[in-house]
Parts: structure tokens; C-alpha cells; sequence
């Protein structure tokens, strides 16, 4: 009944395809990595193929025993092939003049620690596909198990709080910044809760694929594994953005730039208050990951008030 | 068919007469990592590439698993590829070979035989090659110069068969031939392309394109998984006839006959058989001529193929011979025999029970030589006449 009086969002408009995936899926309720997956085709088109690992991802992305559950192509790896899988196949369609996107879509673990050789290889080689990694800041899909992309102070299912354990001992491996150091044609950092600012990106890395290689680092909270309440994934996403926990940023030719800043950064307990993987620090341990976020976010600052 | 022209004979080592091999089959995706002893190959493809010989895309990847990853996803989306390898090299791809088999990827795979990892042994064997007889693949082994290119010309017409539709790995001893120049007959391009003709006359394979609703690689469980593999199992199973009459299509083209799956030499009226396989096969040749000199009934059988393993054409070969002995390259962890013994100790329902020595010799690059060949016929003669014999020999350890 409100249909053409409510005002329609500006999202739709970056929309050039419908949904590509079924009605219900087997992703948990409340998790952003389905709403990346969903929204990744929506903007990017459907001529594209998934390359993607075991892990979160898998059941819907490759099915099981039966069909996928969408209607794109893809191409299933084990962890330690996926950047040279997608070489192979961007390659040979590129050669044949095919117009195909061919989309990564792995998790921090597969990004980060196992499948990371590749990962670097192919961006040096500036091989012509994007690769998306859904960031949920560990092993989810086994269990919660610490990756390199663990935050400090995290616990983790291997990185457990006890009479000595105080949680995850180290920062998280600055993924973002490792790849803006390979150059790539294009890269930026994204999440749920700027969806425009999202699809702007994704639109860019359809263009800018055709120049060479491209890195999109999505922040995708893990409502089960973080301990957060299944309807505030998009809010912790809204935090890690206003705490400065997660910058949004881009860069294209290698100079970064935001493309949202914080006037006035809330502190990271903001962000922390809302899941329970950090409730065992105390004012110390939290200082300490504030010293951490504080430390990570001068120094993408410093890059890019140097592009200026 | 007519025959093909005569072609330009070259002078030339065994890793540049592979690459020759590959280029004339017109790969359209070649990635290659470098190894000793197989880096001249990597090489030499390249330059292929850079003077413009070879229109192909070449990755030049970070490892040899990447090697593999590119060029199984890339036969996926339909290109004829191509990489080496060697070793440490086919050990890091464990994980990409198994995919590339169970994907059904028509890959092309040179490796050049050389020991693994954990002894730091920059020399020939065929450890690799033996330890990789698990992932899914047909694995096939040359004897020379000539072999390793006509053997990579038939790998493809095998590997993209529309019945077969299986990653082809040709291996010829790292070292030995790697570095060895021999004469070499390169066939004009023209003729390749003739031979390889008919896999364009047969129904295209289902290829990974955007835009439709296909996949590649899902979770396979329970029948799923099981159909999957029974049909991998079938479709190895399928090889061996396709080998011997690719075999036979290239003699009668190239007039250069190989045997197929196995080579039997001087085998019709032998009491005795040795076999063996790669390139020790020309010294034992050599040796057998000269026991039948003396009046020895000895014959030679040359594995050309370890995977699918040919029992049935080993079975009609040993049939009523009096005894065997087996050279291996290589080591079967867990059992005293070696790999290709063992497997051939399998055939003895077949085969009666007839005494099967198994010899290990040729590690780490030591020589298999005349003396050590005559040895192992002397001692299986004596065997075949009832006398008591040594079932496992490592013959450099008794030297």
C-alpha cells in the first residue's frame, strides 16, 4: 500500500541482476556472509564464475550431493588452490574473449594463512580476477579456531581464555595493507552496514579488472562463533566502522584513500560491549586492543593523507 | 590415414625435446614451475612463448601447486594445457592432482623422475612418480628421447578421449634423459595436428563457462561421491585399450611403434622374464641379446604404463614362464618388494606360482649396469630351475 510513496533506496539502483541464490539456504540466521554472497551478483552480474573453498561458504556455494543452491557457475577448491584456480580460468576465458567475472569468495583462513601463497602470487602476477574474502576473523566453519586474522585478545576455540590462556597473544595479520602492497589495479575494504559504499566498490572492481587484479577484504562478523545476538550483525558491522575497528578505504593504482571517515571515532568497546568474544578483558586487555585499533588506523592514515 | 612427412632430426636433451613435444600439440595454457632436473624444460617453453612459436598463455607461477591449480581449472573451462614437474615439485601438488583427476581435467603433466624429499637427493628415481600412484591419474613412462616426445603427442589424444577425460602424467628418468642429448625426429606440426585431429570430431566435453548453472567440485557424499569415482574407476580401467590403440594409430602414421602399455621384447619363446621400466630398459636389452647369445631363453618386458596397471596384458605376457625377476627404481614403504613387484605379485592367481625376484637398484642416481643385469638374469635362470633364491635384492647394498 505505500508502494510509490515510500521513498525507494538508493541500493537498488547499483543493481543490475536479480538474486542469484535460492529462498532459504544452509548459512545461520543473521550471518553477513549470505547477504555478501547475495549481493555480490546482484551488482557484479551474472556472468561470472565462484571460485570458493570448503568452509563457511561451501554447502550453498557448492552444494551437497545435489545441486548449488543459486544459479551461478562455480568452481569448488580445497583451500590451497583458489587464487590459481581462478588464474586458470580468467586466463583461458580472457583468451577466447568469453565475458566472464571471475569472483574468489573464500574466508580469512583460506585468505590469510593456508591459501595466502597464491593469493600473493596472483596479485604480483596481476592476473585479472577480483578475489573477495569474507572476514569473520577465524575458523568459523570448524568450530571457531584462531586464524591470522584472529584479533588481539580474542578467544578462540584454540586460543581459549583458562588459568594462563588470556585469549588470542598477537594482532591480526593487516591483510588489507599486505595486499595494497602487492598493488594491485584495485582493492578496498568493505562491509554490510555501507551497502553503497559496497556496491560503488564492486562496480569499480568489475571495471578494474580488466586492468589486472583486484582485493576486496569484507568485514563479516560471525554471529555464532563471535557470540553476538543473530539480529546485530549489521550493527557490529556499523561499530567496527565508527570505532575505526574496521576503515573503509580503497585504493586504485596503489594510492589509498577513504571512502568513509569518522569524525568522531567511538571508542572500540562499542563494538566489543556487543559480542561476547572479548567479555573475558579486562580494563587492561582492552586497552590494549584499543591501543592496537588506534596504532593499525594511524598508519592507513598516514598513506593516505600521503596520496592527498 | 597416410603417413605423416618425415620430420627434422635434432640433436637434442630430453627436457628440450618435452617441450618440443608440448608446443607441437598447441597447449593454450602452460604454467611451469622451475625444479632441477627439469628447469630447461619450464625454460624452453617459455621461450617458445616469447618468440611467438607457441601461442599460449604462460604462468609463470609462485610453486608447483599453483602449476597444477591453473592448468586443471583451466582444462575445466576448456583449454589443452600443459606443466612439469619433478619431485619435491609433484609432492607439493598432491592435494591439485587429486582434483584434477576427480574434476575429469584432460590435463598433460611431464614429469622428470628424481628421488622425494626427506633424503635431500638432487638425483634420479622414481619415488615421485611411484608415491603419487594413488591420486587418480594414468601415469606412463618412457624410455628415451624419442619416447618422451611421441609419448606427449599420444598423451594428449588419450587424456582428452571423450570416453577417457583424465590428466596424463609422461615420465622419463630426471638426469638420465633429462640431460641426455640424443637424435631426435621433431614431426612437422602439420602431422601433429592430423594425428590429434580426431578429438575434434568427437562430442565436446562439458566445459565450466559463466552464465549457466554448472559447477565444478561439489560435495560429494554418500552416492554421490560413490557414482563419482566408480566412474573415474571405470573410465581408468577404459585406458588400457585406448593406449594400445593410440599405440598402434601413431606407428602406423609416424612408423614408430611403442608397444602400448607394455613392450615385449624377445618374450614369445622365453623361459624367463625381466621387467623393468624407463630408461635402464635400453641396457637391459642389451643384455638380454647377449645371454640369449648363450643360449639363455631370457626376454624383456618394458612397463610403459604403472597406472591403470596392465594386468590383463601382463598376465597374457608372463603366462607359462618359469620365473621373474622385477628392477625397481624405487621403494614400496611397508613391503620388502619393490612397487612394480609387488603390483605384479598380484597376477600370481593368473599366473601360477612361479618364482618373482624383486631387485632394487638405480636410487639416487646409481647406475643400473650390465653387470648388475646379468646378475638378475643368472640368479632368476637359477630360480626357474628350482633353486633357492633370494626373494628381495638391493643390489648396491651388496656390492
Amino acid at each position: 500500500m505505500v508502494e510509490g510513496t515510500k521513498k525507494r533506496n538508493k541500493i537498488f539502483d547499483y543493481f543490475c541482476e536479480e538474486d542469484q541464490f535460492a529462498g532459504g539456504v544452509a548459512w545461520c540466521a543473521g550471518c553477513p556472509l549470505e547477504l555478501t554472497a547475495r549481493f555480490v551478483p546482484k551488482v557484479l552480474g551474472k556472468n561470472m564464475v565462484f571460485v570458493g573453498t570448503p568452509g563457511c561458504g561451501a554447502p550453498v556455494l557448492h552444494g551437497q550431493n545435489v545441486g548449488a543452491w543459486h544459479k551461478l557457475a562455480y568452481m569448488a577448491s580445497v583451500m590451497t588452490g583458489v587464487p590459481s584456480k581462478a588464474t586458470g580460468l580468467s586466463r583461458y576465458y580472457n583468451r577466447i574473449g568469453l565475458d566472464a567475472t571471475v569472483v574468489c569468495f573464500t574466508g580469512d583462513g583460506c585468505a590469510t594463512d593456508v591459501g595466502f601463497q597464491p593469493l600473493s602470487g596472483a596479485a604480483e602476477r596481476g592476473e585479472k580476477f577480483i578475489y573477495i574474502t569474507y572476514d569473520n576473523e577465524g575458523y568459523m566453519n570448524t568450530g571457531n579456531q584462531r586464524s591470522s586474522a584472529t584479533p588481539l585478545g580474542a578467544a578462540t576455540t584454540t586460543t581459549p581464555v583458562g588459568k594462563i590462556g588470556r585469549g588470542k597473544p598477537t594482532v591480526s595479520k593487516n591483510m588489507p595493507l599486505i595486499m595494497l602492497m602487492h598493488r594491485p589495479a584495485y582493492m578496498a575494504t568493505a562491509t554490510l552496514s555501507h551497502l553503497e559504499d559496497f556496491a560503488k566498490k564492486l562496480q569499480k572492481a568489475k571495471e578494474k579488472v580488466k586492468e589486472g587484479f583486484v582485493y576486496l577484504h569484507v568485514f563479516s562478523p560471525c554471529p555464532v562463533g563471535w557470540r553476538i545476538s543473530s539480529n546485530l550483525s549489521i550493527e557490529v558491522c556499523r561499530n567496527a566502522v565508527r570505532t575505526n575497528y574496521f576503515p573503509l578505504w580503497e585504493a586504485e593504482e596503489g594510492k589509498p584513500r577513504f571512502t568513509v571517515e569518522i569524525a568522531n571515532p567511538k571508542p572500540v568497546t562499542e563494538l566489543t560491549k556487543l559480542m561476547r568474544k572479548f567479555s573475558h578483558l579486562k580494563e587492561d586487555g582492552l586497552e590494549e586492543l584499543q591501543k592496537a585499533v588506534d596504532e593499525r588506523y594511524a598508519l592507513i592514515k598516514s598513506l593516505c593523507d600521503a596520496n592527498k | 590415414m597416410v603417413s605423416a612427412q618425415k620430420g627434422q632430426v635434432m640433436v637434442i636433451t630430453g627436457n628440450a625435446v618435452a617441450a618440443y613435444g608440448a608446443m607441437l600439440c598447441r597447449p593454450e595454457v602452460v604454467a611451469a614451475y622451475p625444479i632441477t632436473p627439469q628447469s630447461e624444460l619450464a625454460e624452453q617453453l617459455a621461450q617458445f612463448v616469447a618468440n611467438g612459436v607457441l601461442d599460449a598463455e604462460y604462468v609463470e607461477v609462485e610453486g608447483e601447486n599453483s602449476s597444477m591449480n591453473v592448468v586443471l581449472a583451466a582444462s575445466i573451462a576448456g583449454a589443452r594445457t600443459c606443466t612439469a614437474t619433478s619431485s619435491y615439485g609433484l609432492v607439493f601438488m598432491y592435494d591439485a592432482l587429486q582434483e584434477a583427476s576427480s574434476f575429469r581435467a584432460p590435463v598433460v603433466m611431464v614429469n622428470a623422475n628424481r628421488e622425494t624429499p626427506g633424503i635431500h637427493a638432487v638425483s634420479s628415481g622414481q619415488q615421485d612418480m611411484i608415491s603419487a600412484r594413488d591420486v587418480g591419474w594414468v601415469q606412463i613412462i618412457v624410455e628415451n628421447d624419442q619416447e618422451i616426445l611421441d609419448q606427449i603427442i599420444m598423451a594428449y589424444r588419450l587424456a582428452e578421449d571423450f570416453n577417457i577425460q583424465l590428466p596424463v602424467m609422461v615420465n622419463y628418468d630426471g638426469f638420465y634423459l633429462s640431460y641426455l642429448a640424443e637424435a631426435v625426429e621433431i614431426p612437422n606440426i602439420e602431422d601433429v595436428d592430423a594425428f590429434l585431429a580426431p578429438l575434434k570430431k568427437q562430442p565436446e566435453r562439458q566445459k565450466l563457462v559463466p552464465g549457466v548453472s554448472i559447477g565444478c567440485g561439489t560435495h560429494g557424499m554418500e552416492m554421490g561421491y560413490v557414482e563419482a569415482r566408480y566412474k573415474h574407476c571405470q573410465a581408468l580401467e577404459r585406458v588400457k585399450d585406448k593406449v594400445d590403440e593410440i599405440d598402434k594409430d601413431f606407428g602406423d602414421y609416424f612408423g614408430r611403434y611403442y608397444g602400448g602399455q607394455i613392450e615385449e621384447y624377445r618374450t614369445d619363446d622365453a623361459d624367463i622374464i625381466v621387467v623393468a621400466s624407463g630408461s635402464a630398459t635400453g641396457t637391459v636389452r642389451t643384455v638380454v641379446d647377449a645371454k640369449r647369445e648363450d643360449g639363455v631363453k631370457v626376454g624383456l618386458i618394458k612397463l610403459r604404463m604403472f597406472r591403470p596397471f596392465p594386468a590383463e596384458r601382463l598376465t597374457e605376457a608372463i603366462k607359462g614362464k618359469k620365473a621373474i625377476g622385477v628392477i625397481d627404481r624405487s621403494l614400496c614403504f611397508g613391503w620388502k618388494y619393490g612397487p612394480i613387484c609387488m603390483e605384479l605379485k598380484t597376477l600370481a592367481v593368473n599366473i601360477g606360482s612361479i618364482p618373482i625376484l624383486s631387485y632394487i637398484d638405480g636410487l639416487a642416481n646409481l647406475d643400473i649396469t650390465v653387470p648388475h643385469i646379468e646378475r638378475v638374469i643368472d640368479e632368476v635362470s637359477a630360480a626357474a630351475q628350482g633353486k633357492p633364491y633370494q626373494e628381495v635384492t638391493w643390489i648396491p647394498m651388496e656390492e
